[in-house]
């Protein structure tokens, strides 16, 4: 958590819409959101990515004002915010569920907040069809809400914030409710409003994929605290947290023993018994448990002895295929006992990959991660 | 710095709740609390001179030895409680074709046809019946006609046409709770019952009328209660004979300018008719806030 | 039992019989009173002597038709005065219990709920006693401390009007509570969020939601004190609502002009529900 940017900084609060210092919110005993605190800087894509639970909607309602911290403090645009009742907040929010008004037509939906700020009504129609225009729903305005598709709901909810051009637009997982083509769709199109309007997104999600394709940073946060900050590309490669490299892609996770360190390597045998050599970037003392993480797509897949020297490789039994496409996988056992899923290219060398066959599989060391920690439970399969 | 806005919009939310709460609170304790509570008090004392009371029971111990308004209050309990079954029996058949044999628009349709007696005051169609039933009215005249009766037959001012008179008075109370319940009934569960075995009168006994309960009961309470309570069709259809209790209440009060007795016969009614509800209730062990609302 | 059972033909017919013969039950008595309204007779009895407007538009006893009949007409007029006071009333009262109970969280909650569906089971005869006594007991007590005379606390058409509000309230509360539990409470913050106050949130977002079950409400409140007979009679003093006009008429010995003024109180409410079917419509497409 030492890379968490403090927004104390008088000179950098400027250049940041947003900015949370030590916030939290107890329900009783209970911490829903434990002294959190980042910032975030002007029209960037932030994602709060979390399990359900995490404290990441009640953190989004503090944002936005339906929700009082417990202490910490919200700044927008450099001025703290907990004074100000929600319908003041320079935020605006795209709903779970979206919250559209069914009894009032796209245009009047999208005109409730101009009204509410006093826009004089000549400008709303040119307001509301240039809005329109960049959600890519001209001549709308006129139907009703019930006879939009999903998709086109969503517009219309981002529309209704995006036309008070708020200084910070929260999304509470807008795309939730929408099947996985649509979804895939409105990932691109999210991405693609955000540039266009040059705002500010703050967007809560469970899905990692959602968070990862869209972010410039993103924030994985569980039990009420921020676990990582960083782009998806360091969330991914290089998590800090055994929470982050478990929640963040696949990996096959084993608990062993360390056995001895050189350098940057150390040996680790696992429970089964299988000896790897892992990179580890903390002193590891032998006899200390360790966890160790190796995604599938690390591992290669060779018939017979890989030639080229390679830090780890098993000769595994092959249990099944699961076949998906290009992300299939090989279910794998080694000789001790040991599970392990690894990566299937779909090239033809592997294509009659029977269970029963023996193939080798093999790593290197600066490829797998280890903690030094309790072993933590995968929090979903992928 | 946070508990400031915090409590200050706590207050703001007290008082939003306190101005909720004042109406209702005005509107119980004023039209319905103190009312019966004044009534309770004014039952249990006796005019010893002009504008002079005593407490007392005799309004009460009056009732218990006159047998008159003793015959009349069994009369009316008994009475109710018959209408009531037959209301549902007659109801039930009917509102299960509504809920379950027919669907889409003819099951609008008959339901809305069902509600329509109901648009218009109970006066018209107690009204209706007494053209019916009268000596000179069409029933009468469908037999003679038919060569049943020889001569006109007066069907009013009896128990007959009084019962006629609240079942139908008392239908649409019956009918609309117990389609809305059964229409909640998925049809899958009477199809499973089927295939599981069950016959018709089993499937009947042990899925649907379990989960039409909570409607049978609202049902039963409300037309209970409204038959209980008539003064209009036990008046009109009944005759001078009719001997309901309401209308012992109605001659107490108004002719007869007794309130403290009319006061007591009226305390006498509620227990009866919140004992049977209770008893019902009990006995069914369905709870009054379900079904009520 | 149901279609996808198969059933004997002999009991499709007897059921679908029974359910016929029901409908005849209900809808007789109606066309009965609706018919003598034309039969030209000082009775509406038997036999049947023809067909005449006399008893919509006749001008002089004893065929004074419901047109030119002042009293009757009179006590419409007191009626209708009467349900939209109450329609009001109750209207407003209820759309705060509906928020109070499904929005606030207080002890004593359900105690008070079902204090509120108290109304439902209390005989109208003993409401309206119990409301006549009450008036009565404050009204004496103002004439003994002060030497006046609360002329509103005695029979007539206020208390005619508190009486038929007490128990409408609780009707008008079931239904708007029905409709205000299904109303996602986000669109509120939703309206929040885009600018509006607490209260303009619910003037513009919740209240439009509403609608349909404000509406229906009225028009169930409205019939019901339109045609309330046991509560009025009660509380009544010497303007009668229609009912007790109607009453006193049918004791009295009738004429076909009731018979005239039931078809002119069919066609209204016919009319009010095919008005309130019109206006629940869009919202459920």
């Amino acid at each position: 958590m030492s890379d968490q940017a403090f927004a104390l900084d008088a000179g950098a609060g400027v250049q940041e819409d947003l900015a949370c210092t030590l916030l939290s919110k107890h329900f009783g005993e209970f911490a829903a959101v434990d002294e959190v605190s980042f910032s975030i800087p002007r029209g960037a894509f932030f994602s709060i990515l979390g399990p359900s639970g995490c404290g990441k909607t009640t953190l989004l309602r503090m944002l936005a004002g339906f929700q009082q911290p417990d202490s910490g403090d919200i700044l927008i645009k450099g001025q703290s915010v907990l004074n100000t009742p929600p319908n003041k907040r320079p935020v605006n929010m795209v709903f779970q569920h979206l919250a559209l008004f069914p009894t009032m037509s796209v245009a009047e939906n999208i005109a409730y907040g101009l009204k509410r700020k006093g826009v004089p009504k000549r400008e709303h129609a040119t307001l509301i069809d240039a809005v329109l225009a960049k959600v890519q729903l001209p001549d709308y305005g006129k139907k009703r809400i019930d006879q939009l598709s999903g998709g086109q709901k969503q517009r219309v909810a981002i529309a209704r914030c995006l036309v008070l051009n708020p200084a910070v637009l929260l999304l509470d997982e807008p795309l939730g409710a929408l099947d996985l083509k649509l979804r895939e769709q409105m990932k691109i199109e999210l991405k693609r409003l955000q540039r266009e309007f040059n705002t500010t997104f703050v967007y809560i999600t469970h899905d990692q994929s959602e968070a990862l394709v869209m972010s410039d940073q993103v924030a994985v946060m569980n039990k009420g605290r921020f676990e990582q900050v960083g782009t998806p590309q360091e969330l991914y490669y290089h998590p800090k947290t055994p929470f982050v490299a478990s929640f963040i892609g696949d990996s096959n996770q084993y608990v062993g023993k360390v056995q001895g360190q050189s350098g940057k390597t150390i040996t680790v045998v696992t429970e089964h018994g299988v000896r790897l050599l892992s990179q580890s970037s903390e002193e590891t003392p032998p006899g200390s448990r360790i966890t160790v993480f190796i995604r599938p797509e690390v591992m290669q897949i060779s018939l017979g002895q890989p030639e080229a020297e390679q830090d780890n490789c098993l000769q595994v039994t092959v249990l099944r295929t699961l076949f998906d496409g290009a992300r299939s996988q090989l279910q794998v056992e080694t000789a001790e006992g040991a599970v392990l899923t690894v990566a299937l290219p779909q090239t033809a060398d592997f294509h009659a990959l029977e269970p029963g066959r023996s193939v080798y599989v093999s790593w290197q060391a600066n490829q797998c991660l280890c903690f030094p920690v309790a072993p933590v439970t995968r929090p979903e399969a992928v | 710095m946070s508990a400031e806005p915090g409590s200050l919009k706590r207050t703001q939310y007290r008082l939003g709740f306190w101005l909720l709460l004042a109406p209702i609170v005005l509107w119980l304790s004023l039209l319905i609390i103190l009312p019966h509570i004044d009534m309770v008090l004014v039952s249990l004392r006796e005019r010893v001179a002009s504008r002079q009371y005593e407490f007392s029971f005799s309004n009460y111990t009056e009732f218990f030895t006159e047998p008159l308004y003793w015959n009349t209050f069994v009369r009316t309990a008994v009475m109710s409680i018959v209408a009531t079954a037959l209301t549902l029996i007659i109801a039930f058949p009917v509102s299960f074709y509504i809920a379950k044999v027919l669907s889409g628009k003819p099951k609008m349709a008959l339901f809305i046809l069902c509600l329509i007696p109901f648009w218009v005051s109970e006066l018209v169609r107690t009204y209706g019946w007494m053209i019916l039933l009268r000596e000179t009215g069409l029933v009468s005249g469908a037999l003679q006609w038919l060569g049943l009766v020889d001569q006109p037959v007066e069907m009013l001012y009896n128990d007959v046409a009084i019962m006629v008179g609240l079942i139908y008075t008392s239908m649409l109370f019956m009918v609309v709770p117990l389609v809305t319940t059964l229409d909640s009934l998925d049809k899958s569960l009477i199809e499973a019952g089927y295939d599981l075995g069950g016959s018709s009168w089993h499937v009947m006994k042990s899925i649907v009328i379990p989960h039409a309960m909570p409607g049978i009961m609202s049902g039963c309470i409300v037309v209970f209660m409204l038959t209980l309570g008539n003064y209009l069709t036990p008046t009109l259809l009944g005759g001078k004979d009719s001997l309901w209790f309401t209308e012992q209440i109605y001659t107490q009060f108004i002719t007869r300018f007794n309130w403290e007795q009319g006061a007591a016969f009226g305390i006498l009614l509620l227990v009866l008719s919140s004992l049977i509800v209770w008893l019902g209730l009990k006995i069914t062990k369905q709870s009054f806030t379900r079904v009520m609302s | 039992m149901i279609p996808s059972i198969s059933s004997s033909r002999f009991y499709r017919a007897s059921y679908l019989c029974y359910v016929v013969l029901f409908f005849i039950f209900l809808i007789t008595p109606l066309l009965v009173v609706a018919a003598f309204s034309f039969n030209d007779s000082l009775f509406p009895s038997l036999p049947w002597n023809g067909f005449t407007w006399d008893w919509y538009l006749g001008s002089k006893e004893p065929r004074l038709g419901l047109f030119h009949d002042d009293a009757l007409l009179e006590s419409i007029g007191v009626s209708v005065q009467v349900a939209i006071v109450t329609t009001l009333a109750s209207l407003a009262l209820a759309t705060c219990n509906a928020f109070l109970f499904e929005r606030e969280q207080f002890p004593g909650k359900n105690f008070l709920y079902v204090l509120m569906l108290m109304p439902l089971v209390v005989p109208g005869v003993i409401l309206g006693v119990s409301i006549l006594v009450f008036s009565s007991t404050v009204a004496n007590w103002f004439e003994v401390q002060f030497d006046y005379d609360f002329e509103a606390l005695r029979p007539g058409l206020v208390l005619v009007t508190l009486g038929q509000f007490a128990f409408i309230t609780t009707i008008a509360t079931l239904v708007i509570s029905a409709r205000l539990r299904k109303f996602d409470v986000t669109q509120e913050e939703a309206a929040m969020n885009l600018g509006a106050s607490r209260l303009t949130a619910i003037a513009t977002v919740t209240l439009p939601f509403l609608k349909p079950a404000l509406f229906g409400a009225g028009v169930v409140a409205f019939l019901m004190s339109f045609e309330n007979f046991n509560t009025t009679l009660m509380l009544v003093g010497s303007d009668a609502p229609l009912t007790i006009a109607m009453f006193d008429r049918l004791r009295e010995g009738s004429t076909p002009v009731l018979n005239a003024v039931s078809v002119l109180l069919m066609v209204g409410s016919a009319c009010l529900a095919l008005v309130s079917l019109f206006a629940q419509r869009p919202d459920k497409q």
